[in-house]
């Protein structure tokens, strides 16, 4: 008796979960919540959650809402496996948004969705590595390529006269990929490397690398880091210590928490590269406002965009392939992204519902870009020049 | 010379204060109550949250607001202690090794729910300017801080382990702990000073890492590898063995990396963090009881 009651209470369970996800349909969001790019995520996760909030409220996914379930990397790629495991498995999701670091993003890709076959979109990740991945068209990312940052990078700094400097690069994808492409770069166009070191993340002191890297008499350091780890260290210790006065980042030090570390009027002579969006676009102003309106501030904030964008077009790819097959998504992705079709800006969800309902063809053009992806899933992107303003950045100038 | 004691030494000794201060609770709860403590490096998490909340509402040198994150890593521990670990006491240790690894993970969650995942600078932040002596010594005032520090609570400890009656009480616990308890003593005494010292002294190199840096949820696991090593080093039950593997650890990384021949760094400063332990390893061949005489495990 006791047993056949069991049976009934555990069928009945499978039968409602079985109806709830026939309902609502599940959208992987894999996020570096903590470790060394923690500060730069609340206002990311607004973004997703506003993308998942717009939809919902505007005729929701296919048959029923969107649902964001968040994985939490820990900024390690033995974190970002057990976090996509759990996506991919437990949760069973279709498609994943993210993740944003590139260690964190590949882990992700080569251990779990690749063999599980779930597209993975990525709005951050800018390692190299990514563009030659054997991924089966599964990986795919709306940031452009460190390639193109480290060019632009090194034209930012000869550009402003510096023809002598310090590298130092955090070991691991991210840094090795910007570090090493810079580096080409700038020795090809003219610049000299006087030092050069590869450090590890999470130690508490970099005065020994710093000491190192003075010799040769460098005009500024290039820090390839993030500032929520070694990155803000170093620049921190090499102010304290005198030896640099002028410094220059990538990406992942334009963190408003290296203003915080160590004041905007030890920075006032650094730069900064970061993928930005195009000057003067419409739709990064039809997102900013509702971003604003919904949580009241931080739609500025680095890589707002490309989250947003990333999570809206992994939606538009589930709604255009009509269902949650892993296998059709790929495909979808393409579709919705890429031009000929309709085109379709932020928060124009209902808009692109009934178009796909109709049949037609549409194009996601978003706030950061037209996202138009090629063979191996990457984007040309733009690439804009910082520099500190108050508590915050402000952006001078913009490569294509 | 001069970039040796300014780049090399000096932050080898602050990092090896960090240390030293850490590893002093660990040695003492491993000889104590016989378990490696997983979660203590989340302790010091704990206690540095303490005083970034203080600091949040009295606007003065975080240093001098000290007493509440140890106040607030010592109810944690004895809590924790009463809760997590009393109750597994008699069975084999590794079971309590195992929930200590649990313990970490909830400290560090609690510190996330409370004060969320991002890094936080005190206000008294910023860059601090160094002190100049002499026109070329460039020291962090934080790290003069540190070592005096430390120094003062090696010398205290030392006093109230070989003077006091609950000092002596520790190391005969610690060295038999069923003669200590046939012979009368109040062992459960004993456990509570141990972890208010492992938990008090937590706060403190917790503290020192975060004014240095930053304060964040992985503050204390990130040291927790070279803290267990400067223990281990040291002794296992041995403080004073613990004080001197932490510095003994803190200058192998920082000093490997100085370019002592020619213009090259001898070990690129990346490997850092292995050269520590080579040298527990090392040291552990030639010494397996470490350099004062702890017990072997």
């Amino acid at each position: 008796m006791r047993k056949s009651i069991m049976l009934v209470a555990a069928s009945a369970l499978l039968c409602s979960s079985a109806l709830a996800q026939a309902a609502d349909t599940k959208v992987g969001i894999l996020m570096d919540i903590t470790g060394p790019i923690a500060n730069f995520i609340p206002p990311l996760q607004n973004a997703a959650n506003l993308a998942v909030k717009q939809v919902n409220d505007q005729g929701g996914l296919l048959d029923g809402n969107a649902v964001a379930v968040y994985g939490d990397t820990t900024g390690t790629s033995q974190g970002a496996v057990d976090a996509a495991q759990k996506l991919a498995n437990v949760e069973n999701v279709p498609i994943v948004m993210g993740a944003l670091m590139s260690g964190t993003t590949i882990a992700a890709a080569e251990a779990v969705f690749i063999p599980t076959g779930i597209v993975q979109l990525s709005p951050t990740a800018t390692s190299p590595a990514m563009t030659d991945m054997k991924d089966n068209d599964l990986v795919y990312r709306i940031v452009p390529s460190d390639n193109f940052q480290g060019d632009v990078l090194a034209k930012m700094v000869l550009d402003e006269g510096i023809n002598k400097v310090a590298v130092t690069y955090v070991n691991n994808d991210y840094g090795v990929g910007i570090g090493q492409t810079f580096m080409d770069a700038y020795r090809a166009a003219g610049g000299e490397v006087v030092a050069e070191v590869k450090h590890e993340e999470k130690k508490d002191s970099y005065r020994s690398e710093l000491a190192s890297l003075t010799q040769g008499g460098a005009e500024a350091l290039v820090v390839v880091a993030y500032a929520g780890d070694s990155g803000g260290k170093i620049v921190k210790q090499a102010i304290e210590g005198g030896l640099f006065t002028r410094f220059v980042g990538t990406d992942g030090l334009r963190d408003d928490l290296l203003i915080q570390n160590v004041g905007a009027e030890a920075l006032k002579t650094s730069f900064f590269s970061s993928p930005t969006s195009p000057a003067d676009n419409p739709a990064q102003t039809t997102l900013h406002a509702a971003f604003n309106a919904e949580y009241g501030e931080g739609a500025d904030k680095a890589f707002v965009d490309q989250t947003y964008d990333a999570t809206f077009l992994t939606m538009l790819a589930i709604e255009k392939a009509g269902s949650a097959d892993r296998a059709k998504l790929a495909a979808a992705l393409r579709e919705v992204a890429s031009a000929p079709g309709e085109k379709v800006g932020p928060g124009e969800w209902s808009k692109a519902k009934q178009l796909i309902s109709e049949g037609k063809d549409i194009d996601y053009d978003g706030a950061g870009g037209t996202y138009e992806f090629d063979a191996n899933g990457d984007v040309r992107g733009y690439v804009g020049k910082f520099v500190v303003d108050g508590s915050s950045y402000k952006q001078i100038a913009v490569f294509e | 010379m001069i970039d040796f004691i300014n780049f090399y030494l000096f932050p080898g000794l602050a990092i090896g204060s960090v240390y030293a201060l850490g590893a002093v609770g660990i040695s003492m709860i491993f000889g104590i109550l016989r378990f490696a403590h997983f979660a203590h490096g989340d302790l010091m998490t704990v206690g540095t949250y303490g005083v970034l909340a203080a600091a949040g509402i009295i606007a003065i040198n975080p240093l001098l607001l000290v007493p509440f994150g140890m106040a607030l890593a010592i109810v944690v521990a004895l809590l924790v202690d009463k809760v997590f670990y009393q109750p597994l006491r008699t069975l084999p240790t590794i079971y309590t090794v195992i929930s200590s690894f649990g313990v970490a993970l909830i400290f560090r969650s609690l510190v996330q729910m409370f004060w969320g995942s991002q890094n936080q600078v005190f206000n008294s932040g910023g860059v601090r300017p160094p002190l100049v002596l002499f026109d070329t010594f460039r020291i962090s005032v934080l790290h003069v801080q540190a070592v005096l520090a430390t120094a003062c609570i090696a010398v205290a400890l030392h006093f109230f382990l070989s003077r006091t009656r609950t000092g002596r009480s520790m190391r005969a616990v610690s060295d038999d702990p069923e003669l200590a308890e046939v012979s009368g003593l109040d062992t459960e005494k004993v456990v509570r000073w141990t972890w208010i010292i492992g938990a008090a002294l937590a706060a403190i190199a917790g503290l020192f890492v975060a004014m240095d840096t930053s304060a964040h949820p992985n503050l204390g696991w990130n040291l927790l590898m070279p803290m267990f090593a400067a223990a281990i080093l040291g002794g296992i039950g041995k403080p004073m063995g613990a004080m001197a593997g932490g510095y003994i650890i803190g200058l192998a990384e920082e000093l490997s990396s100085y370019h002592w021949i020619g213009n090259e760094a001898l070990i690129s400063p990346s490997y850092k963090t292995a050269v520590a332990f080579v040298v527990m390893i090392a040291l552990l061949i030639v010494r397996p009881q470490g350099l004062f005489k702890g017990r072997l495990l």
